[in-house]
């Protein structure tokens, strides 16, 4: 494959760009699905094709093809510098790039267990085996079961000299049970909702899951939140656990941190952030136990590579210390702004034919001390909410709001009855600002978030955050129409 | 097309014995992203995708790929049967569906517009950011275009084929502390008007700046078509499919017939209509003309193929890919207009909050259609018919159900907008609407 990019490497150079790459790309992407009692999915997608990125005299241009000859990849090569040539129509300054190495290398996620060598029928006895176990109430209107393999094999070329091959695996699935009484609907997922969780890794990923020793709790839970009440409105305590913290760290801190959000290149779409560069080093985000970490090296972790898609190698840094904003998601154009010389690595692009840019790396908040019970403990009135179910925060990043599959009351230190429809609203440095407990390492574990959103045109990326359970204090609770 | 014909004819070859249907995609598509008063971002796609599904007996497997060569098509079909071959029925599995006859669409392709250069998208990108670069205002946005062709065909003789091209123009316009926004859609470039669009965003930025802080509450709002179109998208994805009202979870259930909105809405999809698209779905069935709300009684569902045997009636024509996770979607929706202008709606309204644009809005329960979001790009304060005073950003927290049972008057001038599909979306003024808290900007 080296061979064929290759060809877009000399196209650049012969036109003397100042920066030229191109990355070919494999993808395999299978999809398992039951849903009440019927294969709602069993396909097998494959993609291969190859985006050219080329930097002309400062202005950029980017060109992607599926046909896998060399003429082809030069002619592609030159529509990206006919593009770029048509940038320079409006431009400020030239962009430059951030200095990086040149790499030979090769990398490859970890894993134990080809998820594709697995029989789908294997995969289908297993999901049909929850599904029924799911529907074993006629209260269970929808029941689902799932699993996904993702493969991503890529090679990445540069006209600085680097030749990087990598190959990304990634694994996934989930139950989830909808009840459905008297027009009131209760949704319940093992270990989440939204196409479940994801890992990095193989087949291993879905037998530590242990799917069917959770999917009786998952049906019996969203019955019984058919009748439990409804979560009280007020201002109260609350303790995040399961993928919910995930969702908060994504939304609050992870999109917040992307530069080029920061910078304003993303108003047009999903907007910008308040945190802005003047505030990096000095800016409370949080109290001073939130310690919030990007780690492109995590083992498991969705963002996890041996490089970007800038080809920068992989890096772990913070984006809040102490409570304070330390670091931004970066890639090599943007990160002199904030007087780097060199990027934390963090551009990625979805697929073949999509450019990269600056997305979220793994991001995850560090352990402190104690456990649940301890947090649960040190409340007087609060609500411990658990998985997500809806997200929404505004485009600089502060109004948030997210809804739950489930909460627990809290009253005088023990946790109680279960609540329906859990909401929280927040803004977002006061919130961070409130949290004054995260438990100890013994209950971190990490989540995936494998359909985040970003850029026009469209992309996917995925990515891990890790937490434990914490603990806000005075949250706006229960907010209905 | 060609191309497409004969690779559909040599899957048919190899899969024979089985029911077989190919789904071919073929997207050129261009887009000059720009920010900051510079092009961001200058890029070109081309792909050709294929979906094939095969049935036996109730068992069925999908293979994509988008090479189209001997060996990818040989290794594809014979992946797709082995996995048939071990699998064990599925008593529920449809068979394909069979040729039907499918009325012509309207012609939605303009090849001057499927083929826009990159310095003409460029060109569009520098005229607005050099007239905002001279009064201190900040230029971000897309110029994109392109063209698709997509292709249903199956081994019972079905065949079907839509192409069309697109353009948008997508401005927003920072001006120190406002923001101001305007887009439009279109298949024929001719019907962009890009120095209004620009116009209209930079005068809502200008018109934005200094914004004050609005109390939360209950009130009385002017939605732009953009504003509507976004949570009536919702309305119509998780309430009007088939599959959500066979499972119990839209809040049409049990209410067909019956008056629960205001009698101001009608809303029809209608692929010949307002916001017209191709005329038959993702199975290859045509496309019916669906009245879903008539003056607020709910009136009728869409279904596919799957959705239709289990209610016990037959397709409206409304298929996504198969197998959907999502079941059937209407995807060219037109809200019947009003008589009113957009300033007769504003002026009819004694105290209330005019809205250009929400943002990030989410499901919260689908039963009275609950959604949350904020206000963006131009968000200000009616009194005594007038726009008083621009105002920062609010969320809201809102039942659909109530909030459209709540028009006071909708406008008479629909535009034409992306959503899930397309939407033909005129202004409206609603009571009662409520904004759980508000931002700092």
């Amino acid at each position: 494959m080296f061979k064929l990019a290759s060809k877009a490497i000399e196209v650049a150079n012969k036109h003397k760009v100042d920066f030229g790459d191109i990355r070919v790309v494999e993808e395999r992407n299978q999809t398992v699905a039951v849903k009440n009692g019927e294969i709602s999915a069993l396909t097998d997608q494959t993609t291969l094709g190859y985006g050219i990125r080329v930097l002309y005299k400062g202005a950029w241009g980017f060109a992607s093809g599926r046909d896998m000859t060399e003429r082809a990849v030069a002619d592609t090569a030159l529509r990206a510098i006919a593009i770029a040539k048509a940038s320079r129509l409006l431009m400020r300054g030239r962009v430059r790039l951030a200095h990086e190495p040149a790499y030979q290398d090769f990398w490859q996620t970890p894993f134990l267990k080809d998820p594709f060598a697995v029989p789908v029928q294997t995969k289908l006895d297993m999901l049909f085996a929850l599904d029924k176990t799911l529907r074993a109430d006629k209260r269970i209107k929808v029941s689902e079961s799932e699993m996904n393999f993702m493969r991503e094999h890529q090679w990445h070329m540069t006209t600085e000299g680097s030749r990087i091959e990598q190959v990304l695996l990634n694994s996934g699935g989930c139950v989830t049970a909808t009840a459905v009484l008297n027009g009131e609907s209760q949704l319940r997922g093992y270990p989440c909702s939204h196409g479940g969780q994801f890992l990095a890794g193989g087949w291993e990923i879905i037998e530590a899951m242990d799917l069917p020793a959770h999917a009786d709790r998952v049906r019996d839970e969203a019955i019984a939140l058919l009748k439990a009440p409804v979560c009280p409105a007020g201002v109260k305590d609350l303790i995040i656990s399961g993928n919910q913290m995930a969702l908060q760290i994504h939304e609050s801190v992870g999109h917040a941190s992307e530069l080029d959000r920061v910078l304003g290149y993303e108003e047009s779409y999903a907007g910008s952030s308040f945190a802005t560069t003047e505030k990096l080093g000095k800016f409370r985000y949080g109290s001073e136990i939130v310690n919030l970490v990007a780690d492109a090296t995590l083992p498991g972790g969705l963002a996890t590579a041996g490089y970007d898609d800038d080809a920068v190698k992989a890096q772990r840094w913070h984006i809040v210390k102490d409570g304070i904003l330390s670091g931004y998601m970066t890639n090599r154009e943007f990160c002199g702004r904030i007087g780097k010389d060199r990027s934390w690595g963090s551009c990625r692009a979805d697929g073949y034919s999509n450019i990269p840019i600056t997305r979220i790396c793994n991001l995850s908040l560090m352990p402190h001390k104690g456990t649940t019970e301890e947090l649960v403990a040190g409340i007087k009135d609060g609500v411990m909410m658990e998985n997500n179910t809806s997200w929404s925060i505004d485009q600089r990043r502060l109004n948030f709001q997210f809804g739950c599959e489930i909460g627990w009351e809290i009253k005088n230190g023990k946790k109680g009855r279960i609540l329906k429809n859990p909401r929280y609203q927040g803004i977002t440095p006061e919130f961070w600002g409130s949290c004054d407990a995260i438990a100890g390492p013994q209950e971190w574990r990490l989540w995936g978030v494998a359909n985040c959103g970003k850029g026009q045109p469209g992309q996917r990326a995925m990515m891990c955050h890790g937490s434990s359970p914490a603990r806000f204090r005075k949250v706006k609770i229960g907010v209905h129409g | 097309m060609k191309n497409i014909e004969q690779v559909c004819k040599k899957i048919f070859k190899l899969a024979r014995g089985v029911q077989c249907e190919v789904m071919a995609e073929k997207r050129d598509s261009s887009l000059t992203r720009f920010a900051d008063n510079v092009i961001s971002q200058n890029v070109a796609s081309s792909a050709l995708n294929f979906s094939v599904r095969l049935l036996d007996g109730g068992r069925s497997a999908k293979m994509s790929f988008n090479q189209a060569d001997d060996a990818t098509l040989k290794h594809a079909v014979a992946s797709g049967l082995e996995i048939l071959k071990k699998q064990k029925k599925d008593p529920a599995l449809l068979p394909l569906a069979k040729p039907r006859p499918i009325a012509p669409g309207k012609n939605m392709f303009d090849r001057e517009t499927a083929e826009l250069s990159p310095s003409f998208r460029a060109g569009k990108a520098a005229e607005l950011a050099r007239a905002c670069g001279k009064t201190g205002q900040i230029a971000c946005g897309t110029v994109d275009n392109g063209a698709s062709e997509l292709v249903i065909a199956n081994n019972l003789g079905l065949f079907v084929r839509h192409r069309d091209s697109s353009v948008t123009h997508s401005v927003t316009v920072k001006d120190h502390d406002g923001s101001g926004w305007a887009e439009k859609t279109s298949h024929d470039v001719k019907n962009i008007d890009f120095a209004r669009l620009n116009e209209t965003a930079r005068a809502k930025a200008a018109a934005s700046r200094k914004p004050r802080d609005p109390k939360p509450g209950k009130y009385t709002v002017v939605l732009e078509p953009q504003a509507v179109a976004d949570v009536l998208s919702y309305m119509n994805a998780y309430s009007f499919g088939g599959q959500f009202y066979n499972e119990g979870r839209s809040f049409v259930c049990g209410k067909l017939g019956k008056q629960v909105l205001s009698p101001l809405l009608t809303l029809e999809d209608d692929a010949w209509g307002a916001a017209p698209g191709m005329p038959f779905d993702f199975e290859g069935q045509p496309r019916t003309k669906v009245t879903l709300v008539e003056r607020g009684v709910l009136k009728a569902i869409v279904h596919d193929r799957k959705t239709a045997r289990k209610a016990g009636t037959a397709s409206t024509g409304h298929a996504l890919p198969q197998p959907s996770y999502f079941g059937p979607l209407a995807i060219n929706l037109a809200v019947k207009p009003g008589k009113d202008s957009l300033q007769d709606l504003i002026k009819g309204t004694e105290r209330g909050i005019l809205v250009t644009q929400f943002h990030y809005t989410n499901l919260l329960k689908a039963q009275t259609m609950e959604i949350t979001g904020m206000t963006r790009n131009g968000t200000f304060m009616i009194e005594n018919g007038k726009v008083a005073y621009p105002i920062k950003n609010m969320r809201f927290t809102q039942s659909m159900v109530e909030a459209f049972a709540n028009i006071e008057a909708v406008g008479s001038e629909a535009e034409f907008l992306q959503g899930w599909g397309y939407i033909s979306c005129p202004p409206m003024r609603l009571s009662g609407f409520n904004f759980s808290s508000a931002t700092k900007f």
